[in-house]
């Protein structure tokens, strides 16, 4: 049965429609890709008129659930909504939520020294070994992000051999080596990917992405340092606050 | 004889060594020798580095010579005997110098893929000393990599240890 908006209830009545839009698309009821009714039909089915229908919408487009299409209507939006802050939210969780398919592929998994300022982003001495993992993921077989990660051989020399391909890194950091994740310092900017990096990730020259480095910390002990690059149009980041009491 | 010593019995861990990927720039490779052989506590013989695909399968190896090799202009290359007579080549040196700046910066940014000694011979654990005595001398190697059935990389083996125990027989004999 169609949830309906209450006139009773003292929210406002963009907000109780936006809340209901919202619950169809992550209980995958309107599922991703698919257009949603139009303005006038929100209207017939809510009993609202387009003052309500229009916030509403426009709030759910800025917050990535849903996009426009000029001419076409509006569409449940394939955008990840990335709760890539919290630090122990894996990719493949996200693409799991978010209903795609998704697939990694290992581009290297080797061994190297601190090179540029490497050592002072991992914090450790300029002649230690560095095991590098770089892979690219794709959803929907697109490519849409590309991870390189460090981590100091010291640390957790058994990475080297691990099947990265299929696991998710923190996975088998924490459970299977028992490394406890504590604390992870992100920084996220926009950035321009190189040729190289434009060439994996299907962007053309001089195409904006998203750059998120983190690092990671057990304890006191900075134990990985990570640069994922993020297609721009793939990505949105959802910062959630709140206010000690 | 070598008293019965095979490769696994003198050689040395990998990571003694610094590791590059190939793709590495030689200028990126200067920065790394530099602090982790030269300005380094430890006592690096022979100094070199390793480089390796992004499967850390041994590529070859990166000597200082290798580096310097590197970094000289076309010109300097050695041509082959077929080609003309051998001479003294060390005065087009002082040509190197006048260029030296920029032409060698130029060829630091090649990838050290282009300078290294690749890995083409290599000894097994249980293989004797005497067959990476052999293979050391006749490819001019300082350095030998331990592969297990020929593929898994587990360790170095150097000329010094090989000198040692093989030197030891003749002194004691």
């Amino acid at each position: 049965m169609e949830e309906l908006i209450n006139r009773e209830n003292p929210q406002k009545l963009y907000i109780q429609l936006e809340e209901i839009i919202k619950k169809k698309i992550e209980d995958k009821e309107w599922a991703i890709g698919s257009q949603i009714p139009t303005e006038e039909e929100l209207c017939k089915i809510y009993g609202v008129s387009k003052a309500t229908v229009r916030p509403a919408i426009s709030e759910l487009v800025r917050q990535g659930y849903l996009t426009r299409q000029q001419g076409k209507g509006t569409f449940v939006c394939k955008k990840i909504i990335s709760e890539g802050l919290t630090m122990l939210v894996s990719f493949k969780e996200l693409m799991l939520e978010a209903g795609i398919n998704f697939s990694t592929k290992v581009l290297a998994q080797t061994v190297m020294m601190p090179t540029d300022d490497l050592d002072i982003k991992l914090n450790i001495p300029e002649d230690k070994h560095i095991i590098y993992l770089k892979r690219l993921r794709t959803a929907d077989s697109e490519p849409i992000l590309l991870q390189e990660t460090y981590i100091p051989y010291h640390v957790c020399p058994q990475m080297l051999a691990e099947d990265i391909e299929n696991n998710s890194l923190f996975e088998l950091v924490e459970k299977k080596h028992g490394i406890k994740i504590t604390k992870v310092k992100d920084y996220i900017e926009i950035a321009y990917p190189d040729k190289e990096e434009g060439r994996l990730l299907g962007l053309h020259e001089g195409s904006a992405a998203l750059l998120l480095t983190q690092q990671f910390y057990s304890g006191d002990t900075q134990i990985m340092y990570m640069r994922s690059i993020k297609r721009a149009d793939r990505f949105k980041f959802l910062i959630e606050l709140e206010r000690k009491t | 004889m070598s008293k019965g010593k095979v490769a696994k019995d003198v050689m040395i861990d990998v990571f003694e060594f610094p590791h590059i990927p190939y793709w590495f720039t030689i200028r990126q490779a200067i920065g790394i020798a530099k602090k982790s052989l030269l300005t380094s506590e430890k006592c690096h013989h022979p100094m070199a580095v390793l480089v390796f695909d992004e499967k850390y399968n041994l590529l070859g190896t990166l000597s200082l010579k290798d580096i310097l090799r590197g970094l000289e202009p076309k010109f300097l290359k050695p041509t082959t005997k077929a080609q003309v007579p051998t001479e003294d080549e060390s005065g087009l040196s002082l040509l190197w110098d006048t260029l030296f700046d920029k032409g060698a910066k130029e060829a630091a940014e090649k990838p050290v893929s282009e300078a290294m000694a690749p890995a083409k011979f290599f000894v097994q654990p249980d293989d004797p000393l005497t067959k990476a005595a052999y293979l050391m001398v006749h490819n001019d190697l300082a350095l030998l990599p331990v592969l297990e059935n020929k593929k898994k990389f587990v360790g170095l083996v150097r000329i010094r240890e090989v000198f040692d125990e093989l030197s030891s027989s003749i002194l004691e004999g």
